[in-house]
């Protein structure tokens, strides 16, 4: 019954510690990983963690439009532009969400097949339908309701 | 990436570990019915939370569950003899009942006085449905009963396997969360025919929606056990086709429906920290599993596995490179080339190493689901480690839960849309498309 495969045998461990060996090299970082807060509540939460030793990652607000971004020192950049080496975007709001904007982001990372990630605030205790139909169609993954950590622990565990 | 430190603390569930000490307060499948199967029968060993236990049943239909090892030199009570109230070690005749208290020490003079200092270490074992669990914590903390679906519905209506899986418990728990893995590990076929194959999923309409689109959107949404997955995919003009997985804290998952089929999900319980038992459950809420439907789960269908007969190690497993079928994986017939979603899961979750070292990990921003389950993990075992907080899961509340398939319109959260659908309700049939 048991069909042995010969050629590859020498790689099966015989230790669970040998098992579980690991070529120990460092790892990338991700690449220009862009946050960005579609509302001013959003990026109260992005403030709060944006000062922490990020490897690569970029943080920004957005206008209404969502042409463009900007960034925590306050200066506009063509979003389009910002977003173009990026391997995932993450979007940020709460009900004040910007929907033109966000849709703008969505679409401009969809084209470019960039990773999207949605973290959905709901410190009101209420989630609105429409704030729902604004950032649904273009974060992969929503979190929702996601709490203020969820941003530290993403980041963190992208390597950000 | 998770800290080597954090990766610990999540792995490790022996006795005085955190996370062992959280694993501790929930009942958690030990045997099957099977494995005890008439009063006075052969004892057997169980190891779980990396304690070796032997479970008896007594002559009188008592079950008990304790220490494997004779209290006076060590020897394994696997060897032992059934005797009316209890079991007797074969080497210098100590005998003990079901709770592991020793009462009969032939060679001691004052036997009762000496009998009453000697006690193995033992646990309740109790039956519900057709499984026999445990409860490893402390007494005063015992929460009650499990009252999962699966185990409370009229034995005709349920059934229950299980495999031993040689992996850390997370690795086993995180592939029961990981939704995206789904459309390529256990794909294969002209579109969808990989779930049209198994008898157990076939001709559901929820199928051709899997089929029509392999790119879902995911939503993670806090529930009060732990969390619930919906992955959407297109339906009919303004509506989605949602699949929604339950999380209950610590290790059950449960998969989402197709079509009048019977719901499955799995226990991920760990033996010790480099082995764990991924249970597998099948059930229908109002009605019997049909006698095909049975015999495809014995033949190992659906979320179940083929056994080397008379054990629980799968056919296909680490020894012969789970079988894989090079064709099949080449024309695309079996995405994995493993056959079986069982397997499709374990040759790779073992393939990982016994404990994965999550330091390597390159994650990415649609892993967010993973990402938080562990985070929520982590707090529940700080909660109860730091603050003696209660955890959540082990009360009847959270452990009356379904999984769902149903399509709802474009913008409605799927929460609201799926209301009590989630709840198991005695008499009432499943959501499901
Ligand atoms: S070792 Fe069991 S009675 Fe001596
Ligand atoms: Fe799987």
């Amino acid at each position: 019954m048991a069909e042995p495969v010969a050629m590859s045998a020498c790689a099966r461990a015989i230790t669970a510690e040998e098992a579980a060996f690991r070529i120990d090299y460092p790892l990338a970082y991700a690449r220009s990983t862009r946050i960005v807060a579609f509302d001013e509540s959003a990026e109260a939460v992005m403030r709060g963690i944006a000062d922490e030793p990020w490897g690569q990652a970029r943080f920004y607000t957005v206008n209404a439009t969502g042409e463009q971004l900007v960034t925590l020192d306050g200066e506009a950049v063509p979003m389009a532009q910002e977003i173009e080496h990026s391997d995932s975007v993450i979007m940020l709001a709460t009900n004040g969400i910007k929907a033109d904007a966000v849709a703008a982001v969505g679409m401009a990372a969809r084209e470019r097949a960039i990773m999207t990630a949605g973290l959905l605030f709901v410190d009101d205790g209420e989630l609105r339908g429409e704030t729902l139909m604004a950032i649904r169609p273009h974060a992969r993954i929503l979190l929702v309701p996601a709490e203020h950590e969820d941003l530290y622990q993403l980041l963190v565990a992208i390597r950000a | 990436m998770l800290r080597p430190d954090i990766n610990d603390l999540l792995t490790q569930t022996g006795p005085g570990t955190p996370m062992g000490d959280l694993f501790r307060r929930y009942w958690q499948p030990v045997l099957h019915t099977d494995e005890l199967p008439e009063d006075g029968c052969p004892p057997v060993r169980a190891k779980i939370l990396s304690e070796r236990l032997i479970a008896v049943r007594t002559p009188e239909g008592e079950y008990g569950l304790m220490d494997e090892f004779c209290a006076h030199r060590g020897v394994s009570l696997f060897f032992g003899r059934v005797e009316e109230q209890g079991i007797r070690c074969p080497y210098h005749g100590w005998k003990y009942d079901a709770n592991g208290q020793a009462i009969d020490v032939p060679s001691e003079l004052n036997n009762s006085e000496f009998c009453a200092n000697v006690k193995l270490r033992s646990y309740p074992l109790v039956k519900v449905g057709d499984i026999l669990w445990t409860y490893m914590g402390d007494p005063e903390k015992q929460p009650p009963l499990p009252t999962w679906e699966f185990a409370t519905v009229p034995s005709g209506q349920t059934y229950t396997s299980k495999r031993i899986q040689e992996s850390n418990w997370l690795q086993a728990l995180e592939g029961g969360i990981d939704s995206s893995h789904v459309t390529w590990l256990h794909g294969g076929g002209p579109k969808g025919t990989g779930l049209e194959a198994d008898p157990l999923f076939a001709g559901s309409r929820g199928n051709k929606y899997n089929a029509g689109d392999v790119k879902p959107f995911f939503e993670v949404v806090e529930n009060e056990g732990g969390l619930l997955i919906g992955a959407r995919r297109n339906a009919e003009e303004g509506h989605y086709y949602w699949r929604v997985t339950p999380w209950v804290l610590p290790n059950f998952t449960m998969v989402p429906p197709r079509g009048d089929h019977p719901m499955h999900g799995h226990f991920w319980v760990p033996i010790d920290d480099e082995n764990c038992w991924a249970w597998s459950f099948d059930y229908h809420p109002t009605r019997d599993l049909t006698e095909a439907e049975r015999e495809a789960m014995i033949a190992g269908a659906g979320v179940h596995s083929k056994n080397i007969p008379g054990t629980y190690r799968p056919v296909a497993n680490s020894e012969n490179d789970y079988l894989i079928n090079r064709e099949k994986q080449k024309t695309g017939e079996w995405f994995s080339g493993v056959e079986g979603i069982a397997i499709q899961d374990s040759s790779l979750q073992e393939s990982m190493g016994p404990i994965v070292d999550r330091t390597k990990e390159r994650l990415v921003a649609t892993d967010a689901g993973i990402i938080k389950a562990r985070q929520k993990l982590r707090r529940a075992v700080e909660a109860l480690r730091d603050k003696a907080e209660e955890p959540v899961g082990n009360v009847p509340e959270h452990q009356r839960i379904r999984s769902v398939a149903i399509v709802l319109p474009a913008d409605q959260p799927f929460v609201e849309g799926i209301g009590d659908a989630f709840q198991a309700r005695e008499g009432v049939g499943q959501t499901t498309v």
